[in-house]
């Protein structure tokens, strides 16, 4: 048995520590590439979203590398997300992989689900075992996104261009490679040192704007062409709630114990969007509102024909908390000039908007 | 009298027996937005974000359609009605929406339809509904059990019958409908009667056939076993609140010996994308209907869909003559 997994961000380090200390057998296929999009875009059905062609497509370039177990998340979160592996599957049969998609239901049973597909995966390995090498994935994915958070803080103030990605980078291969606590954490504080070090512009007020929206399209910068990196770049901070590690903290271990980190976001929507709609719709908007006051403008990313997105956008513009909001709708037609003159255009926007508020 | 208005879209060809009955019993006139027409999609459209599905765009042009003329607009958040099945987002949000893009609309009496949360949460919900007319919950309750008998006589009708909503919803009300000649060579229509019986969205389809000298069956003629084990059959359990309409009647279809089988999809309808795509592969793994798919948009010239159908009758009767294996 050959374990495959889809992208998704960083994800796949943290996934990469779990099987490895659990011994098992399993390839990761190549990061998102044109290819994984163009695979995924023939073989898909028509109107499908691009989370679901970018990893039919990483399924397609696992199984050529001789995968034969696929798992894919899935939980009945009412958008398409729970039919993915459905169709994946049969996708997969009719092109002559025979491959098993293993469905992780993270929404229902929460941890001990997961714990227990991860079980079953492992030949019933050792709970200590499993228990021991979930916390060590769990280690390296908070210190991915701890170091994520301080690059976001530091791009746009940055006096040479592009040391924060760069360091990033690094960071993230150091802790790719990284095989014990002691070293993972000399990964985190090294790197938090050196961003810190990196020349600032003190003088830079750089505007503050909140990314919102589909949480894959989120966190896979390949599929919303880097559009973090390009914010910082053109000067601007940005901010985003959705974190995989904040994700699993709550949804696996919080949650269940009642503790919701989503009710400041709905209480914010109630006015306008009374009940959950699936996906992260009213998240959406209750980002818009709350966070109308202390941010200047929103990036919303949605896939194209994402249904609670566009709830979302249809329900966004006639709230009383006024803020600019761009959606950007990611597809495989979304163009890299395309996307950079809106951002261009809006950060411009935001730009007049301060100034003639400094004025008032 | 209170008038609560129904728009003509969506939901209104699953329930309007049930609606109607319900409310005329608790005293209100019920009143119920004209048939679909360019107008109604155009005036639709320019509400709400260009990325929104084409049925949702009409459900707006009919609201907008009933403002004028009504004291209520009733309009249900429908989750769930069997355990663990949702339903597509846009139902969810249905009333929200409405509210934000039409901000004209007269008060919207919508309701939360979630069999999950239990029955007392959904006998609540009921009464809620009731309140505005009527005071009291026995009343309400008469009325909510009135309205439920008339859906289930509605259903049996079409099921016993083989009649489309829109005929189960005339012979209700009491005009002569002829009953569907069944010697006639049978097209199954595969979709969401949302789309399959709004004759301005789809170009007529079921007239086309007519002329053409087919019978049409539809998901609503089939009994819920049928429906259940042709699920079954194709992707296990359900996920969608209309599996049934699509995954569902398809599967049935294709193994019931019609003369071919035409699924109807709306462009950028999130669920159909993958439930069509599952009926397509069963259609291609049996080669035993010819199966085709048309997905109607708001550009969709009637030229370009009477063409297609055309060439696809076409295809059955060489197929008819020559025994021929089948496209799809």
């Amino acid at each position: 048995m050959r374990i495959g997994v889809p992208h998704m961000g960083n994800l796949y380090i943290p996934l990469k520590a779990l099987l490895e200390r659990l011994e098992l057998d399993f390839v990761i296929p190549p990061a998102n590439n044109r290819r994984t999009l163009s695979l995924g875009v023939r073989y898909s059905p028509e109107g499908m979203c691009i989370p679901f062609k970018l990893t039919l497509g990483n399924l397609i370039e696992a199984a050529e590398l001789g995968a034969d177990t696929l798992l894919m998340p899935a939980g009945s979160g009412i958008c398409r997300l729970g039919y993915y592996a459905k169709t994946q599957e049969q996708v997969l049969h009719s092109l002559g992989y025979d491959a098993e998609i293993v469905s992780v239901g993270v929404s229902q049973r929460k941890l001990l689900g997961l714990l227990e597909a991860i079980k079953r995966l492992s030949n019933n390995a050792s709970w200590s075992k499993i228990i021991s090498a979930f916390r060590f994935g769990l280690a390296k994915l908070n210190v991915l996104d701890t170091i994520e958070r301080a690059v976001q803080k530091v791009r746009p103030v940055e006096r040479v261009k592009g040391t924060a990605n760069k360091l990033f980078a690094q960071a993230v291969s150091a802790t790719e490679q990284a095989d014990d606590y002691k070293s993972l954490k000399r990964v985190q504080t090294d790197y938090l040192e050196q961003l810190s070090l990196a020349e600032r512009d003190e003088s830079a007020e750089p505007l503050v704007v909140g990314i919102i929206g589909e949480f894959y399209v989120l966190l896979e910068p390949f599929s919303n062409m880097d559009v973090e990196k390009e914010l910082g770049r053109l000067g601007v901070e940005v901010r985003r709630s959705i974190f995989t590690s904040g994700w699993t903290k709550f949804s696996l271990f919080l949650n269940p114990l009642g503790v919701n980190e989503k009710d400041r976001l709905h209480k914010a929507a109630m006015p306008y969007l009374k009940r959950d709609i699936g996906g992260e719709g009213w998240e959406s908007v209750g980002e818009k509102v709350l966070h109308a006051k202390d941010y200047d403008g929103l990036v919303h990313l949605a896939p194209f024909t994402c249904m609670p997105e566009i709830v979302a956008q249809n329900i966004m513009p006639s709230t009383k908390e006024n803020i600019p909001v761009l959606t950007i709708l990611c597809d495989e037609q979304l163009g890299k000039p395309g996307m950079l003159t809106r951002l261009e255009a809006f950060v411009d926007l935001l730009k007049h908007r301060r100034r003639a508020k400094v004025k008032v | 009298m209170v008038k609560v208005g129904i728009p003509r879209a969506l939901l209104y060809y699953q329930y309007y027996p049930m609606w109607k009955t319900f409310f005329g019993e608790l005293g209100a006139e019920v009143v119920v937005s004209p048939p679909t027409t360019q107008a109604t999609l155009a005036v639709g459209s320019s509400r709400v974000v260009a990325d929104t599905c084409l049925p949702v765009k009409v459900f707006c042009g009919h609201v907008l359609a009933l403002v004028e003329n009504c004291d209520y607009i009733f309009i249900p958040a429908l989750r769930s009605v069997k355990s663990k099945i949702y339903n597509c987002s846009k139902f969810l949000g249905l009333p929200d929406m409405t509210r934000a893009v039409i901000p004209e609309c007269p008060p919207i009496l919508d309701m939360d339809i979630d069999i999950n949360k239990g029955k007392r949460r959904l006998y609540q919900a009921i009464y809620k509904l009731g309140r505005p007319f009527s005071w009291n919950p026995f009343k309400v309750r008469r009325a909510a059990l009135a309205a439920w008998q008339a859906h289930r006589e509605y259903k049996e009708l079409m099921i016993n019958e083989c009649l489309t909503p829109p005929q189960a919803i005339a012979r209700i009300s009491g005009a002569e409908m002829p009953s569907p000649n069944p010697n006639q060579p049978a097209i199954a229509l595969v979709g969401h009667p949302y789309l399959l019986y709004d004759e301005m969205i789809n170009h007529r389809l079921i007239h086309r056939l007519e002329q053409a000298g087919y019978r049409t069956l539809t998901p609503e003629m089939l009994t819920a076993e049928q429906l259940e084990t042709a699920i079954t059959r194709l992707t296990g359990k359900p996920y969608w609140t209309y599996e049934e309409e699509v995954v569902g009647s398809g599967g049935h279809y294709l193994e019931s010996g019609v003369e071919g089988a035409i699924g109807v999809i709306a462009f950028g309808c999130g669920p159909d994308s993958l439930m069509m795509d599952m009926v397509q592969r069963q259609a291609i793994r049996l080669k035993t209907t010819p199966f085709m798919s048309l997905t109607l948009e708001e550009h969709s010239a009637e030229a370009g869909v009477v063409t297609r159908l055309e060439a696809f009758l076409d295809m059955i009767q060489r197929k008819k003559r020559r025994g021929a294996e089948v496209c799809v």
